[in-house]
Protein backbone atom coordinates (compact mmCIF):
# COMPACT_ATOMS: atom_id res chain seq x y z
CA UNK A 1 0.00 0.00 0.00
CA UNK A 2 1.45 3.41 -1.16
CA UNK A 3 -0.69 5.85 2.08
CA UNK A 4 -0.88 9.59 -0.05
CA UNK A 5 -3.80 10.62 2.40
CA UNK A 6 -1.80 12.70 5.08
CA UNK A 7 -3.75 15.82 4.78
CA UNK A 8 -6.91 13.42 6.28
CA UNK A 9 -4.54 11.60 9.18
CA UNK A 10 -1.39 10.36 8.84
CA UNK A 11 -2.09 6.79 9.28
CA UNK A 12 2.43 5.50 8.71
CA UNK A 13 3.68 7.13 12.24
CA UNK A 14 6.90 6.67 14.04
CA UNK A 15 7.05 2.65 15.79
CA UNK A 16 7.35 4.93 19.32
CA UNK A 17 3.85 6.42 18.89
CA UNK A 18 1.91 3.22 18.52
CA UNK A 19 4.59 1.85 21.60
CA UNK A 20 3.03 4.57 23.88
CA UNK A 21 -0.12 4.69 23.01
CA UNK A 22 -0.19 0.52 23.60
CA UNK A 23 1.76 1.05 26.85
CA UNK A 24 -0.58 3.27 27.59
CA UNK A 25 -3.72 1.44 28.08
CA UNK A 26 -2.69 -0.85 30.65
CA UNK A 27 -0.04 1.44 32.57
CA UNK A 28 -1.95 4.73 33.08
CA UNK A 29 -5.20 5.63 34.66
CA UNK A 30 -6.95 8.76 35.03
CA UNK A 31 -4.69 12.53 35.22
CA UNK A 32 -6.01 14.61 38.23
CA UNK A 33 -8.04 11.51 39.60
CA UNK A 34 -6.25 10.05 42.00
CA UNK A 35 -2.95 10.17 44.09
CA UNK A 36 -1.91 6.56 43.02
CA UNK A 37 1.11 5.82 40.46
CA UNK A 38 -1.26 5.14 37.80
CA UNK A 39 -2.98 8.45 38.14
CA UNK A 40 0.35 10.46 38.58
CA UNK A 41 2.25 8.87 36.04
CA UNK A 42 -0.83 9.61 33.64
CA UNK A 43 -0.48 13.02 34.88
CA UNK A 44 3.16 12.90 34.11
CA UNK A 45 2.48 12.22 30.85
CA UNK A 46 0.05 14.56 29.87
CA UNK A 47 1.79 17.25 31.63
CA UNK A 48 5.44 16.31 29.52
CA UNK A 49 3.21 16.44 26.54
CA UNK A 50 2.20 20.39 27.17
CA UNK A 51 6.24 21.33 27.56
CA UNK A 52 6.90 19.56 24.31
CA UNK A 53 3.39 21.29 22.52
CA UNK A 54 4.88 24.77 24.28
CA UNK A 55 8.04 24.55 23.07
CA UNK A 56 7.35 23.67 19.42
CA UNK A 57 4.59 26.29 18.95
CA UNK A 58 6.77 28.90 21.43
CA UNK A 59 3.18 28.69 24.14
CA UNK A 60 4.78 29.66 27.03
CA UNK A 61 2.61 28.89 29.78
CA UNK A 62 1.46 25.00 29.27
CA UNK A 63 -2.00 25.47 31.04
CA UNK A 64 -2.95 27.22 28.10
CA UNK A 65 -2.37 23.98 25.82
CA UNK A 66 -5.97 22.49 25.77
CA UNK A 67 -6.16 18.35 24.53
CA UNK A 68 -8.77 18.13 22.68
CA UNK A 69 -10.41 15.04 19.83
CA UNK A 70 -9.08 16.74 17.25
CA UNK A 71 -8.90 20.09 15.24
CA UNK A 72 -12.46 20.42 14.68
CA UNK A 73 -13.13 20.10 18.32
CA UNK A 74 -10.69 22.88 18.85
CA UNK A 75 -12.73 25.08 16.48
CA UNK A 76 -15.47 24.29 17.88
CA UNK A 77 -14.55 25.67 20.80
CA UNK A 78 -12.38 28.52 20.16
CA UNK A 79 -15.53 29.97 17.79
CA UNK A 80 -18.35 29.22 20.51
CA UNK A 81 -16.77 31.12 23.17
CA UNK A 82 -16.12 34.08 19.90
CA UNK A 83 -19.18 34.37 18.23
CA UNK A 84 -22.58 34.98 18.40
CA UNK A 85 -25.71 34.90 16.10
CA UNK A 86 -25.48 37.83 13.74
CA UNK A 87 -21.93 38.45 14.35
CA UNK A 88 -19.73 39.49 11.23
CA UNK A 89 -17.81 36.60 10.92
CA UNK A 90 -14.33 37.19 7.99
CA UNK A 91 -13.10 34.34 6.70
CA UNK A 92 -10.35 32.73 3.83
CA UNK A 93 -11.61 31.40 1.08
CA UNK A 94 -10.29 28.08 1.80
CA UNK A 95 -11.73 27.09 4.79
CA UNK A 96 -12.98 23.54 5.81
CA UNK A 97 -15.87 22.81 6.91
CA UNK A 98 -14.97 22.41 10.28
CA UNK A 99 -15.03 26.05 10.35
CA UNK A 100 -18.09 26.96 8.30
CA UNK A 101 -20.24 24.81 9.75
CA UNK A 102 -19.85 25.82 13.28
CA UNK A 103 -20.57 29.42 11.71
CA UNK A 104 -23.36 28.32 9.99
CA UNK A 105 -25.23 26.57 13.50
CA UNK A 106 -24.75 29.75 15.35
CA UNK A 107 -26.10 31.97 12.51
CA UNK A 108 -23.04 33.91 11.99
CA UNK A 109 -23.05 36.61 9.30
CA UNK A 110 -19.82 35.29 7.33
CA UNK A 111 -18.11 37.21 4.68
CA UNK A 112 -15.61 35.25 2.83
CA UNK A 113 -12.03 36.94 2.11
CA UNK A 114 -11.79 35.13 -1.19
CA UNK A 115 -8.51 35.49 -3.62
CA UNK A 116 -7.14 33.47 -6.15
CA UNK A 117 -4.81 30.45 -5.40
CA UNK A 118 -1.30 30.83 -4.64
CA UNK A 119 -1.93 34.28 -4.40
CA UNK A 120 -1.00 35.30 -0.96
CA UNK A 121 -0.74 39.16 -1.60
CA UNK A 122 -4.00 39.14 -2.67
CA UNK A 123 -5.21 36.82 -0.10
CA UNK A 124 -3.96 39.83 2.59
CA UNK A 125 -5.26 42.46 0.32
CA UNK A 126 -8.76 40.77 0.06
CA UNK A 127 -8.48 40.21 4.22
CA UNK A 128 -7.43 43.94 4.38
CA UNK A 129 -10.36 45.42 2.27
CA UNK A 130 -13.18 43.63 4.37
CA UNK A 131 -11.56 43.79 7.77
CA UNK A 132 -13.29 46.72 9.90
CA UNK A 133 -14.51 47.92 13.46
CA UNK A 134 -17.33 46.17 13.78
CA UNK A 135 -15.98 42.24 12.78
CA UNK A 136 -16.19 39.77 15.48
CA UNK A 137 -13.71 37.68 14.05
CA UNK A 138 -11.20 36.30 11.49
CA UNK A 139 -10.23 32.94 11.05
CA UNK A 140 -8.30 31.48 8.66
CA UNK A 141 -6.48 28.21 7.68
CA UNK A 142 -2.62 28.25 7.76
CA UNK A 143 -2.81 25.24 4.91
CA UNK A 144 -5.77 25.07 2.51
CA UNK A 145 -6.41 21.15 3.06
CA UNK A 146 -7.39 20.62 -0.85
CA UNK A 147 -4.47 22.94 -2.62
CA UNK A 148 -1.51 23.16 0.37
CA UNK A 149 -2.08 26.51 -0.27
CA UNK A 150 0.13 28.28 2.49
CA UNK A 151 -1.97 31.95 3.43
CA UNK A 152 -0.14 35.09 4.71
CA UNK A 153 -1.27 34.55 8.33
CA UNK A 154 0.98 36.20 9.85
CA UNK A 155 0.13 39.28 7.81
CA UNK A 156 -3.29 38.86 8.46
CA UNK A 157 -2.77 37.72 12.24
CA UNK A 158 -1.25 41.53 12.02
CA UNK A 159 -3.84 43.40 10.11
CA UNK A 160 -6.50 41.86 13.03
CA UNK A 161 -4.12 43.34 15.84
CA UNK A 162 -4.04 46.76 14.07
CA UNK A 163 -8.11 46.39 14.20
CA UNK A 164 -8.32 45.11 17.37
CA UNK A 165 -9.95 42.06 16.04
CA UNK A 166 -10.02 38.31 17.21
CA UNK A 167 -7.99 35.99 15.10
CA UNK A 168 -8.18 31.75 15.21
CA UNK A 169 -5.90 30.16 13.34
CA UNK A 170 -6.53 26.48 11.83
CA UNK A 171 -3.14 24.43 11.60
CA UNK A 172 -4.82 21.69 10.49
CA UNK A 173 -2.48 21.36 7.94
CA UNK A 174 0.80 23.52 9.22
CA UNK A 175 1.61 21.99 12.53
CA UNK A 176 4.17 19.54 12.33
CA UNK A 177 5.52 21.28 8.90
CA UNK A 178 5.68 24.85 9.39
CA UNK A 179 6.85 27.21 12.07
CA UNK A 180 3.92 28.79 13.95
CA UNK A 181 5.05 31.02 17.04
CA UNK A 182 1.91 31.26 18.84
CA UNK A 183 3.64 34.28 20.95
CA UNK A 184 4.91 36.17 17.78
CA UNK A 185 1.49 35.44 15.74
CA UNK A 186 -0.79 36.56 18.81
CA UNK A 187 -3.71 34.62 17.65
CA UNK A 188 -6.23 34.51 20.42
CA UNK A 189 -6.40 30.65 19.92
CA UNK A 190 -4.53 28.06 17.30
CA UNK A 191 -6.81 25.09 16.84
CA UNK A 192 -4.57 21.69 15.42
CA UNK A 193 -4.94 18.29 15.40
CA UNK A 194 -2.52 15.69 16.88
CA UNK A 195 -3.16 12.95 14.23
CA UNK A 196 -1.88 14.98 11.31
CA UNK A 197 1.47 16.66 10.71
CA UNK A 198 2.24 16.03 14.77
CA UNK A 199 2.00 12.24 14.01
CA UNK A 200 0.03 11.17 16.79
CA UNK A 201 -2.65 8.65 17.13
CA UNK A 202 -6.40 9.53 15.88
CA UNK A 203 -8.57 11.17 18.78
CA UNK A 204 -5.79 13.66 19.26
CA UNK A 205 -6.27 17.31 18.78
CA UNK A 206 -5.01 20.65 20.84
CA UNK A 207 -6.15 23.87 21.14
CA UNK A 208 -3.91 26.78 22.18
CA UNK A 209 -5.44 29.69 24.18
CA UNK A 210 -4.77 33.35 24.92
CA UNK A 211 -7.76 33.36 26.36
CA UNK A 212 -10.57 32.34 28.23
CA UNK A 213 -13.13 30.32 25.96
CA UNK A 214 -16.36 28.68 26.82
CA UNK A 215 -16.24 25.18 27.22
CA UNK A 216 -18.71 23.20 25.31
CA UNK A 217 -18.57 20.08 27.55
CA UNK A 218 -19.46 20.12 31.36
CA UNK A 219 -18.55 17.65 33.79
CA UNK A 220 -15.91 16.27 36.22
CA UNK A 221 -12.53 17.59 35.67
CA UNK A 222 -10.83 16.57 39.00
CA UNK A 223 -10.58 19.90 40.50
CA UNK A 224 -12.68 22.31 42.62
CA UNK A 225 -15.51 19.02 42.82
CA UNK A 226 -17.90 20.73 45.12
CA UNK A 227 -18.55 23.56 43.04
CA UNK A 228 -21.25 23.10 40.06
CA UNK A 229 -19.10 25.22 37.88
CA UNK A 230 -16.73 24.48 35.30
CA UNK A 231 -13.39 25.52 36.60
CA UNK A 232 -12.62 28.86 36.21
CA UNK A 233 -8.18 28.12 34.85
CA UNK A 234 -7.40 25.72 31.39
CA UNK A 235 -6.52 23.56 30.90
CA UNK A 236 -9.02 22.20 33.39
CA UNK A 237 -12.28 24.49 31.99
CA UNK A 238 -11.70 22.67 28.74
CA UNK A 239 -11.06 19.19 29.93
CA UNK A 240 -14.00 17.50 31.23
CA UNK A 241 -14.36 13.89 31.56
CA UNK A 242 -11.76 10.97 30.74
CA UNK A 243 -8.60 12.26 28.92
CA UNK A 244 -7.64 10.36 26.02
CA UNK A 245 -4.30 9.26 27.40
CA UNK A 246 -3.51 6.77 24.92
CA UNK A 247 -3.58 9.14 22.47
CA UNK A 248 -1.34 11.50 24.47
CA UNK A 249 1.61 9.45 25.19
CA UNK A 250 1.45 8.08 21.62
CA UNK A 251 1.01 12.03 20.77
CA UNK A 252 4.18 12.71 22.84
CA UNK A 253 6.38 10.31 21.02
CA UNK A 254 5.22 11.85 17.68
CA UNK A 255 5.97 15.36 18.88
CA UNK A 256 9.89 13.89 20.17
CA UNK A 257 9.75 12.97 16.57
CA UNK A 258 9.14 16.11 15.01
CA UNK A 259 11.76 17.16 17.36
CA UNK A 260 14.17 15.18 16.24
CA UNK A 261 13.72 15.46 12.59
CA UNK A 262 13.19 19.33 12.68
CA UNK A 263 10.28 21.17 11.10
CA UNK A 264 12.66 22.28 7.86
CA UNK A 265 13.78 18.97 7.11
CA UNK A 266 10.26 18.02 7.44
CA UNK A 267 9.01 20.46 5.22
CA UNK A 268 11.91 20.19 2.41
CA UNK A 269 11.02 16.60 2.02
CA UNK A 270 7.23 17.20 1.53
CA UNK A 271 8.07 19.92 -0.57
CA UNK A 272 10.48 17.79 -2.98
CA UNK A 273 8.13 14.87 -2.56
CA UNK A 274 5.01 17.63 -3.89
CA UNK A 275 7.52 19.13 -6.40
CA UNK A 276 8.46 15.68 -8.23
CA UNK A 277 4.65 14.51 -8.59
CA UNK A 278 3.70 17.57 -9.89
CA UNK A 279 6.06 17.27 -12.66
CA UNK A 280 5.53 13.77 -13.44
CA UNK A 281 1.77 14.57 -13.56
CA UNK A 282 1.70 17.65 -15.61
CA UNK A 283 3.66 15.83 -18.34
CA UNK A 284 0.46 13.19 -18.43
CA UNK A 285 -1.93 14.62 -21.26
CA UNK A 286 -5.26 15.72 -19.71
CA UNK A 287 -4.14 16.12 -16.56
CA UNK A 288 -4.00 19.16 -14.73
CA UNK A 289 -1.93 19.91 -11.25
CA UNK A 290 -3.03 22.69 -9.40
CA UNK A 291 0.89 23.56 -8.17
CA UNK A 292 2.48 27.10 -7.33
CA UNK A 293 5.09 28.13 -8.91
CA UNK A 294 6.62 29.76 -5.89
CA UNK A 295 7.80 26.73 -2.94
CA UNK A 296 7.00 29.37 -0.24
CA UNK A 297 3.69 29.07 -1.11
CA UNK A 298 2.89 25.45 -1.05
CA UNK A 299 3.29 23.08 1.80
CA UNK A 300 3.20 19.38 1.40
CA UNK A 301 -0.43 18.77 -0.57
CA UNK A 302 -1.13 18.54 -4.44
CA UNK A 303 -4.53 18.80 -5.88
CA UNK A 304 -4.88 17.65 -9.66
CA UNK A 305 -7.81 16.11 -12.30
CA UNK A 306 -7.84 13.95 -14.99
CA UNK A 307 -10.03 16.01 -17.84
CA UNK A 308 -12.79 13.58 -18.60
CA UNK A 309 -12.49 11.23 -15.87
CA UNK A 310 -14.47 12.20 -12.64
CA UNK A 311 -12.34 12.53 -9.65
CA UNK A 312 -13.75 9.83 -7.76
CA UNK A 313 -13.15 7.38 -10.31
CA UNK A 314 -9.42 8.15 -10.16
CA UNK A 315 -9.10 7.86 -6.42
CA UNK A 316 -11.40 4.11 -7.07
CA UNK A 317 -8.46 3.73 -9.89
CA UNK A 318 -5.30 4.23 -7.89
CA UNK A 319 -7.33 2.51 -4.78
CA UNK A 320 -7.62 -0.77 -6.51
CA UNK A 321 -3.86 0.05 -7.77
CA UNK A 322 -3.24 0.17 -3.64
CA UNK A 323 -2.59 3.96 -3.94
CA UNK A 324 -4.21 5.77 -1.24
CA UNK A 325 -5.55 9.27 -1.75
CA UNK A 326 -8.62 10.98 -1.29
CA UNK A 327 -11.30 12.33 -4.18
CA UNK A 328 -13.81 14.73 -4.11
CA UNK A 329 -14.33 18.18 -2.08
CA UNK A 330 -12.32 16.86 0.66
CA UNK A 331 -15.01 18.61 3.23
CA UNK A 332 -13.97 22.30 1.90
CA UNK A 333 -16.74 22.80 -0.63
CA UNK A 334 -15.65 26.63 -0.13
CA UNK A 335 -12.27 26.18 -1.18
CA UNK A 336 -13.45 24.05 -4.35
CA UNK A 337 -15.54 27.32 -4.83
CA UNK A 338 -13.05 29.87 -4.59
CA UNK A 339 -10.50 27.90 -7.09
CA UNK A 340 -13.14 27.19 -9.51
CA UNK A 341 -12.74 23.57 -8.89
CA UNK A 342 -16.83 23.33 -8.13
CA UNK A 343 -18.71 20.78 -8.48
CA UNK A 344 -16.21 17.67 -9.28
CA UNK A 345 -13.66 18.41 -6.87
CA UNK A 346 -10.10 17.19 -7.56
CA UNK A 347 -7.75 14.24 -6.64
CA UNK A 348 -5.56 15.49 -3.47
CA UNK A 349 -2.30 13.69 -2.90
CA UNK A 350 -0.32 14.86 0.53
CA UNK A 351 2.68 13.57 1.98
CA UNK A 352 4.56 12.86 5.12
CA UNK A 353 7.78 12.47 6.45
CA UNK A 354 7.31 8.79 5.54
CA UNK A 355 6.75 8.57 1.51
CA UNK A 356 9.29 8.44 -0.37
CA UNK A 357 10.29 9.10 -4.33
CA UNK A 358 9.03 5.83 -5.01
CA UNK A 359 5.71 6.57 -4.04
CA UNK A 360 5.68 9.54 -6.03
CA UNK A 361 6.47 7.36 -8.94
CA UNK A 362 3.60 5.04 -8.09
CA UNK A 363 1.21 7.43 -8.32
CA UNK A 364 2.82 9.07 -11.52
CA UNK A 365 3.01 5.83 -13.16
CA UNK A 366 -0.59 4.38 -11.96
CA UNK A 367 -2.37 8.01 -13.33
CA UNK A 368 -0.26 7.36 -16.64
CA UNK A 369 -2.10 4.44 -16.45
CA UNK A 370 -5.67 5.39 -15.99
CA UNK A 371 -5.69 7.85 -17.93
CA UNK A 372 -4.17 5.81 -21.00
CA UNK A 373 -6.65 2.92 -20.50
CA UNK A 374 -9.28 6.25 -20.38
CA UNK B 1 10.55 15.54 58.70
CA UNK B 2 8.63 18.51 58.65
CA UNK B 3 7.18 19.64 55.41
CA UNK B 4 5.37 22.53 53.46
CA UNK B 5 2.05 21.94 51.16
CA UNK B 6 1.69 24.59 48.60
CA UNK B 7 -1.73 24.44 47.07
CA UNK B 8 -2.27 24.87 43.53
CA UNK B 9 -4.98 26.07 41.72
CA UNK B 10 -4.84 22.80 39.06
CA UNK B 11 -2.88 19.78 38.45
CA UNK B 12 -1.33 21.32 36.12
CA UNK B 13 -0.34 24.36 38.18
CA UNK B 14 0.97 22.20 40.28
CA UNK B 15 2.90 20.64 37.41
CA UNK B 16 4.57 23.72 36.27
CA UNK B 17 5.37 24.47 40.09
CA UNK B 18 6.72 21.28 40.57
CA UNK B 19 9.18 21.66 37.98
CA UNK B 20 10.38 25.41 38.75
CA UNK B 21 11.48 24.23 41.80
CA UNK B 22 13.49 21.62 40.15
CA UNK B 23 15.34 23.66 37.98
CA UNK B 24 16.53 25.45 41.23
CA UNK B 25 17.54 21.67 42.92
CA UNK B 26 14.48 21.84 44.71
CA UNK B 27 12.77 18.49 45.39
CA UNK B 28 9.37 19.06 44.76
CA UNK B 29 6.61 16.48 45.10
CA UNK B 30 3.02 16.81 43.14
CA UNK B 31 0.27 15.02 45.14
CA UNK B 32 -3.06 15.04 46.20
CA UNK B 33 -4.10 17.95 49.19
CA UNK B 34 -5.15 15.61 52.00
CA UNK B 35 -8.96 15.81 52.19
CA UNK B 36 -9.14 17.97 55.99
CA UNK B 37 -7.19 21.05 54.29
CA UNK B 38 -9.26 20.81 51.11
CA UNK B 39 -11.81 23.43 50.99
CA UNK B 40 -13.47 22.80 47.54
CA UNK B 41 -13.16 19.25 47.18
CA UNK B 42 -10.29 17.34 44.70
CA UNK B 43 -7.27 19.25 43.99
CA UNK B 44 -3.15 19.15 43.68
CA UNK B 45 -0.09 20.39 46.00
CA UNK B 46 3.63 20.36 45.68
CA UNK B 47 5.35 19.00 49.16
CA UNK B 48 8.31 20.10 49.74
CA UNK B 49 10.90 19.73 52.86
CA UNK B 50 10.65 23.19 55.47
CA UNK B 51 14.52 23.27 54.86
CA UNK B 52 13.76 24.34 51.15
CA UNK B 53 10.66 26.49 51.82
CA UNK B 54 12.50 29.83 51.63
CA UNK B 55 14.72 29.16 48.67
CA UNK B 56 12.19 27.67 47.01
CA UNK B 57 9.03 30.84 47.66
CA UNK B 58 11.90 32.98 45.71
CA UNK B 59 12.24 30.65 43.20
CA UNK B 60 8.47 30.33 42.82
CA UNK B 61 8.51 34.46 43.06
CA UNK B 62 10.89 34.49 40.24
CA UNK B 63 8.92 31.99 38.08
CA UNK B 64 5.72 33.99 38.89
CA UNK B 65 4.23 31.11 40.06
CA UNK B 66 1.75 31.58 43.30
CA UNK B 67 0.15 28.88 45.41
CA UNK B 68 -3.02 29.45 46.31
CA UNK B 69 -2.20 28.67 50.13
CA UNK B 70 0.42 27.18 51.83
CA UNK B 71 -0.05 24.58 54.78
CA UNK B 72 3.08 23.10 57.30
CA UNK B 73 2.48 19.78 57.75
CA UNK B 74 4.17 18.75 61.28
CA UNK B 75 6.02 15.43 62.11
CA UNK B 76 2.85 14.57 64.16
CA UNK B 77 0.60 14.67 60.49
CA UNK B 78 -1.13 18.01 62.09
CA UNK B 79 -1.63 20.70 59.62
CA UNK B 80 -1.53 24.25 59.79
CA UNK B 81 -2.21 26.83 57.16
CA UNK B 82 0.64 29.75 57.26
CA UNK B 83 0.32 33.29 55.92
CA UNK B 84 3.19 34.22 53.62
Amino acid sequence: MIYLDNAATTMIKPASVARNAAWAVGHLSSPGRGGYTAAMDASEIAFECREKVSKLFSVGDPESIVFTFNATHALNIAIKSLVRRGDKVLISGYEHNAVTRPLHAIGARVIVAASELFEPEMALLAFERRLSEDTALVICNHVSNVFGYILPVERIAAACREKHVPFILDASQSAGALDIDFAKLSADYICMPGHKGLYGPQGTGLLLCARRPEGILQGGTGSNSLSQDMPDMLPDRLEAGTHNMPGIAGLSAGLDYIAKKGLKNILSHERALVAEAADGLVKIEKVRVYKSEYEYCQAGVLSFVVDGVPCETVGEELSARGICVRAGLHCAPLAHKTAGTLPNGTVRMSVSSFNTKRDISALVSAVEEIVRRG
Amino acid sequence: MVYYLLICRSLTYAQRTAKALERVGITAIVTKVPQVISSDGCGYCVKVSAKHISNALVALKNAELYPIKVFVLYADGNYNEVTL
